[in-house]
């Protein structure tokens, strides 16, 4: 068990010394002036300008840079922004953006992993019937939908024609509140349209792993020890393939959670939603590199630290791993 | 001399036959799969529309011929856009750029996938493991921002959207493919083929290559679908080409003509179902594909 953790350990540091090296190339292979990305921009006063050549050692040759982009990183200094004229990048990212995106992200995927989890089990143990067949041809057609389209049509549909739901925005422009609920009704409001294009858009891919999960655990022999003992359907289905078909989710799970904080970039952008992921759009559009790069780190950190939890946690769940 | 060719010549034939009655076997098999008809149907109408754009379509789709915003009529299908281009020629047109682009982009995909699992695969050791490690990053990291964030630095095209796509996309093909070098390397033929003194660039062109083929190729079926489905994302944030519209820039333009919060429905639902139903014929032959040449699904 320590040799295992000790190995994961040391493979999610290599990946994320990848990460921040890749980082740091990566906005610097761009044509032109390398220190462009980081100061060389109008919307920068001169004052702030001097100060970032000097704390990131821009007039100094690459391999200083890099030491100095470690530094400061370590630290937590990540620049700032051009879009914003030189608001740091970490409250650009750690602000409200990051828990709207949370709020979000977290209810819809939390929604759409249960409900997806439910059927996936049911559609397969009755395998083939016609709930199996309805439930793998829906997730088929949501899988194809652009996500971005799917939100366009539901603000077509439910925005435009029938009027339930606004069609942009976190919450009422100019509004006043009288009181903390009246804003969170607001605000849930204003969350249903990107909410149910998120849970839709997830649903069907969960569903599709349980449903394939389960499958793979009928052919253990396990299963066929549980039949033998006489134990009931319901029984064997959810305390033995449900619980063990859990175990991919897991390690899915901890992908997830980067779209927790990457969020959905096509849903906000549709929505305007006031989150991360629209913030990557902007930053984009606006050739905003240091928040690009902001993310990114934020981004990598997450992932690798996620993933390495999977890790364990799978090998405490799963006693036949042992790497 | 001479008998030697003959032989050279029988092997290729003998190659030839190999090949013919595996792919019959395989479209035995696929014939079956009700899905995989649907699939195969579905993405062969989209080619014929592709290729038989220039006559399906009523008008050039950048010319002006019309007034902006017209309603659907006989004369404009699905009206027309906010210059006064006819969509449904685009629509029609935009069926050549988003199924080229979807094809190139998941076949670099695969090939770079194809090229790196190989190589790690076959080589072992340090490389191995760096290329690894860079396969895990790519792997977790979320496929979008790391999209988008490449496609701000290379700038916008036709061409930049289909290397993002490729350079973002190999990880899965590369992971496959080299468990299957692992294994494949250990196997007593291709022991046998180095033993007899082949160069390491003949043993995995001739024994490993073809081995690994089957599970590339249902691999590939699904680097198309997200190759697709990319290249609309990416065109609809505004990477594409104008001067050569898909699917995804059909709704970019659409969206900047405020097509939703007008009920312009004529020129959003066609493009959307468009792009849907080819993803679809392509999940589709990748399911039944996959259900065929997977060994761990074949056994259910």
């Amino acid at each position: 068990m320590r040799d295992y953790l000790v190995k994961r350990g040391v493979s999610a540091l290599i990946t994320l010394a990848l990460a921040l090296v890749l980082n740091f190339f990566l906005f610097r292979i761009m044509p032109g002036d390398p220190t462009r990305t980081v100061v060389g921009d109008f919307r920068v006063t001169p004052e702030i300008k001097q100060a970032l050549v000097h704390q990131f050692g821009l007039d100094q040759p690459l391999w200083v840079q890099f030491v100095l982009y470690l530094q400061n990183l370590f630290v937590g200094n990540l620049g700032v922004s051009f879009q914003y004229r030189g608001t740091p990048v970490t409250s650009i990212i750690f602000g409200r953006r990051l828990f709207n995106t949370f709020i979000l992200m977290g209810s819809s995927m939390g929604v759409a992993l249960i409900i997806g989890v439910i059927i996936g089990t049911i559609a397969a143990w009755k395998r083939e019937s016609k709930f199996d067949i309805g439930a793998v041809v829906f997730s088929l057609v949501t899988y194809s939908m652009p996500v971005f389209w799917l939100g366009m049509m539901i603000i077509l549909v439910f925005g435009y024609y029938l009027d339930w739901i606004p069609i942009a925005g976190t919450i009422t422009v100019g509004m006043t509140y009288s009181n903390v609920f009246e804003y969170a009704a607001d605000y849930l409001y204003h969350m249903t349209g990107p909410f149910v294009t998120l849970t839709l858009s997830f649903l069907g891919f969960y569903f599709l792993i349980m449903r394939d999960s389960i499958l793979d655990v009928f052919t253990e022999d396990y299963m066929l020890t549980a039949k033998a003992k006489g134990l009931s359907d319901r029984k064997i289905l959810f305390r033995h393939a449900m619980r063990n078909a859990m175990l991919p989710m897991v390690s899915l799970l901890a992908v997830e959670v980067t779209y927790l904080f990457g969020g959905a970039t096509m849903t906000e952008t549709v929505f305007s939603w006031y989150g991360i992921g629209r913030l990557i759009y902007e930053a984009v559009v606006m050739a905003d590199y240091p928040v690009l790069q902001g993310i990114f780190v934020v981004m990598s950190v997450l992932v690798i630290t996620a993933n390495f939890c999977a890790d364990i946690v799978y090998a405490f769940l799963d006693p036949r791993i042992r790497y | 001399m001479a008998a030697q060719v003959s032989t050279e010549l029988e092997i290729t034939e003998d190659r030839f036959w190999v090949y013919r009655r595996k792919l019959r076997d395989f479209w035995k098999l696929y014939r079956r799969s009700v899905l995989g008809r649907i699939g195969l149907v579905i993405v062969l109408s989209f080619v014929t529309v592709a290729i038989a754009a220039p006559w399906i379509a009523p008008y050039d789709p950048f010319a002006f011929v019309g007034d902006p915003f017209l309603k659907p009529s006989p004369s404009h299908i699905l009206g027309t856009d906010q210059v006064g281009r006819d969509i449904f020629s685009r629509v029609i047109y935009g069926t050549r750029i988003s199924l080229l682009v979807g094809l190139v982009a998941s076949a670099m995909t695969i090939g770079l996938g194809t090229v790196i699992g190989l190589v790690s695969g076959y080589l072992g050791g340090s490389v191995d493991n760096l290329l690894m490690r860079v396969t895990d990053l790519f792997i977790i990291l979320p496929a979008l921002p790391l999209m988008l964030i490449m496609a701000s630095i290379l700038g916008k095209g036709i061409i930049n959207i289909i290397i993002v796509i490729s350079v973002i996309g190999w990880t899965a093909t590369a992971r496959m493919v080299r468990s299957q070098t692992l294994s494949l390397k250990e196997r007593p033929f291709t022991e046998a083929s180095r033993a007899i003194g082949s160069t390491d660039l003949h043993t995995i062109g001739r024994h490993i290559v073809p081995n690994v083929f089957p599970l590339v190729f249902a691999n590939g079926m699904i680097a198309i679908v997200d190759a697709v489905l990319s290249e609309a994302g990416l065109s609809f944030l505004g990477f594409g080409d104008p001067s050569s519209p898909s699917w995804g820039m059909v709704l970019y333009f659409a969206d900047r003509a405020g097509a939703t919060v007008n009920g312009y429905w004529w020129y959003i639902v066609p493009p959307g179902l468009c792009i849907m139903f080819l993803v679809m014929g392509f999940a589709f032959i990748s399911y039944s594909t996959d259900q065929i040449l997977n060994p761990r699904l074949r056994r259910r």
